[in-house]
């Protein structure tokens, strides 16, 4: 057992920490709170291989491992980084599996951030439609001008955003939402069917929820931080209120369960080659408590505040939206359980699928 | 990274399911459960016989030299299976303290005889009057020749109708503050001025109070320096509070699972309604949460880390996370899930009746859920001590 990291993956931690202080504080974030992306930023990401880390060399990139990703992303979650480092890790993997000679993954290779995804939420109440007419609400669709989706189990890109996107909505998170008609009648480039389509998009799913457990964790960890200065500095009654118990013992909660998914987010990263059999299990489970996790401490963390955590002035608002709206972009917690209980119980709806839990061997 | 346990853990899994499935059948298990003593003498000689004990103590004091993996594996196969663990989690601490922390004679007189399982140590620390505050107890021993006098009560003495001795904590001074007046002592359980009451518990536990009057107890028996004996319970609260319950845990949320995926009365699965696949989501994750916690605090300990917080963290978690989940089911799965184990009409094999009887202490014993976030605040926040 080694819950360490290694040698390079420090420097990379190291690297993408500096780049961050100096060019995402919050003005930065709050900046671009009216288009949700910072080119300026991305181009920064860019230029120190984000957009390329997780490709094969064939595709022109570094192969890094999900784990490498997984580091870069919760930086990026602790920074609020307003740039699709997820959609772009995802769907380039993506396409390099089953459309090396795509030319959007030459896009995405090349520091566009050309294509996005339709993630499937299976339980959502209101989940991904890809009927014609029908609409679907696209994380960096706004910027995107193609849409990788699953319609049964044929597998394509939605071209020509310019004819299927909405204006940018607004949302909570102030992410580049906008809304997409993914109708696949037109405009559309098959890039696989049958089962190979339906693994290609389960995969790319597991990746981009493995990838937002490490982002959120990242988001619960800066929010505990500054919930954490906020209750030593603060004095109320003559004494700093961290010393109040009805302070403390929330945030230290909270301290604990950020432990817990940042070790289920690295677990599951691990497991993509070292563990596969739980590898799906583990993204969604990494994906659900890390929203939990987010979203509670952003809470705790904004209440610790009192009334100036409920003001715009303070920082701690911004991961409090943030949180939830990565979350919800996918389903939310309450939705991803469900995934876990079948990737955990019934993986091929048979019922008899042994249970996976127990750990790695 | 590296999440595996490692290839000398997986041998003691066999190891253990082997002796498990040759020595301890659903027969020893359901009275072990109905005993609720935490230890049976002749299941306990034969792990004895096989080196677990003594198993996690150094080599070259004559222990097994197993690593933390190995130990932690040991004590989750055993846990899982519902064996009466708590008298050899015990007596491997206390066994371990005295060949490193004990005199000539302890080594010579007790350490061996533990190993054997000829003899076996009650823990000896909360009172009627000191629970969290563990330095405020108040059984007092006076020294009186060569021997010391105890009086006072002790509480939560699980297994001390059973053992021949308690590793007792008692106060020798009142000079200083309470924790440097402490002093520890091996005390018999058969001698006279010793009384021991049964206390049982919801969850179907059954521990001890222990009233002492004048008990006469020689000074060999003394761990430690006089006024010293707080460093020792120290360490052994630090190893109670970095286990948890992830191993029951993953028990529960695998007889959960299986249920669910049985067709019920109504020819559905529980499965299939959302509200218990949600439900299942979570306990499953609660499980592998607390098993990641626990790993964690195994692989600081292995590495010779200091576990700061992480301890507390991983029993914390564990006994909260356990709770919510087992009175989350309760209010799912209605009136059958109340009923006990072969009642007819129970669910899971009292699955639920069990968690919902047995959880409430978790967060309570060996360190209450409160003293644990207040640990976790001061060092991995460095918010101010508070009580």
């Amino acid at each position: 057992m080694d819950l360490s990291l290694d040698e390079s993956q420090q420097i990379l931690v190291d690297t993408f920490s500096e780049m961050l202080e100096k060019e995402c504080p919050t003005t930065h974030v709050r900046d671009h709170e009216d288009t949700g992306f910072s080119e300026s930023l991305w181009a920064q990401y860019c230029e120190l291989g984000a957009n390329a880390m997780g490709l094969p060399e064939a595709a022109g990139g570094l192969e890094m491992s999900l784990l490498d990703l997984g580091l870069v992303a919760n930086l990026s979650g602790r920074a609020l980084a307003p740039v699709p480092f997820l959609e772009v890790a995802t769907v380039g993997r993506l396409l390099a599996k089953v459309a090396p000679e795509d030319a959007a993954l030459g896009a995405l290779a090349g520091g566009v951030p050309a294509a996005s995804i339709a993630l499937p939420r299976p339980h959502a109440v209101l989940g991904t439609s890809t009927t014609s007419g029908g609409r679907s609400l696209i994380p960096f669709g706004t910027i995107a001008d193609q849409v990788v989706a699953l319609d049964g189990d044929i597998l394509y890109v939605a071209e020509n955003g310019a004819s299927r996107r909405s204006e940018r909505v607004q949302d909570i998170g102030a992410g580049a939402l906008a809304h997409w008609n993914l109708d696949r009648a037109s405009d559309a480039r098959i890039l696989a069917s049958g089962d190979e389509a339906v693994a290609a998009m389960r995969r790319a799913d597991a990746e981009w929820k493995l990838l937002a457990g490490f982002w959120l964790t990242g988001i619960a960890q800066r929010a505990l931080t500054i919930g954490s200065d906020y209750a030593r500095e603060r004095i109320q009654f003559g004494v700093p209120i961290g010393g109040f118990q009805a302070i403390a013992h929330p945030l230290a909660e909270c301290a604990i369960r950020i432990d817990g998914a940042e070790l289920l987010a690295q677990e599951a990263a691990w497991a993509d080659t070292a563990d596969p059999d739980r590898f799906e299990m583990l993204c969604s489970m990494a994906f659900a408590w890390g929203s939990q996790t987010a979203i509670r401490t952003a809470d705790i963390a904004l209440h610790t505040h009192g009334g100036y955590g409920f003001s715009t002035e303070y920082d701690i608002q911004l991961f409090y939206r943030r949180a939830r709206a990565l979350s919800s972009i996918a389903g939310g917690a309450k939705e991803e359980l469900q995934t876990v209980a079948e990737l955990c119980f019934d993986r091929d709806g048979s019922g008899k699928a042994a249970s996976l839990l127990g750990g790695a061997q | 990274m590296d999440f595996r346990l490692g290839e000398k853990a997986e041998e003691v899994k066999q190891e253990i399911r082997t002796f498990l499935a040759e020595n301890f059948s659903e027969e020893d298990r359901k009275e072990a459960a109905e005993d609720g003593g935490g230890h049976n003498w002749e299941l306990y000689r034969k792990l004895a016989a096989a080196g677990w004990v003594s198993a996690g103590w150094p080599k070259e004091y004559g222990g097994g030299g197993r690593d933390p993996y190995e130990i932690l594996t040991l004590y989750w196969e055993l846990c899982k299976a519902g064996f009466p663990w708590i008298g050899l989690l015990n007596n491997g601490f206390i066994g371990h303290t005295l060949m490193v922390m004990g005199t000539d004679y302890h080594r010579e007189h007790f350490v061996p005889k533990i190993a054997s399982g000829e003899i076996a140590f009650a823990l000896g620390y909360s009172e009627p009057g000191s629970g969290s505050d563990v330095a405020g107890a108040r059984v007092t021993a006076t020294q009186d020749g060569d021997d010391w006098l105890i009086n006072g009560e002790k509480m939560w003495t699980t297994t001390a109708h059973t053992a021949q001795y308690i590793f007792m904590l008692t106060r020798t001074s009142t000079q200083d503050r309470p924790h440097r007046g402490l002093s520890i002592f091996l005390v018999p359980t058969d001698v006279e001025g010793v009384e021991i009451n049964a206390i049982h518990t919801m969850g179907g536990e059954r521990s001890n109070g222990v009233s002492l009057t004048d008990v006469r107890v020689p000074d060999a028996n003394r761990v430690g320096e006089v006024d010293k004996g707080w460093s020792v319970v120290r360490f052994a609260l630090g190893l109670e509070q970095a286990m948890g319950y992830a191993d029951l845990q993953e028990r529960f949320i695998q007889q959960a699972g299986a249920w669910s995926l049985e067709a019920g009365p109504d020819g559905q699965r529980p499965f299939d309604d959302a509200r218990i696949k949600e439900q299942l989501g979570q306990t499953a994750v609660h499980a592998e949460v607390s098993r990641l916690l626990r790993h964690r605090s195994t692989w600081l300990a292995a590495e010779g880390k200091d576990l700061g917080g992480k301890g507390a963290m991983t029993k914390s978690f564990s006994g909260t996370s356990y709770l919510d989940d087992a009175q989350s089911w309760m209010d799912l799965v209605g009136p059958a899930g109340l009923l006990k184990e072969d009642e007819d009409g129970a669910l899971a094999g009292g699955n639920f009746d069990e968690a919902f009887r047995q959880t409430p202490v978790n967060t309570i014993y060996g360190g209450t859920v409160e003293i644990l976030r207040s640990l976790v605040a001061e060092v991995d926040l460095g918010l101010p001590k508070s009580r």
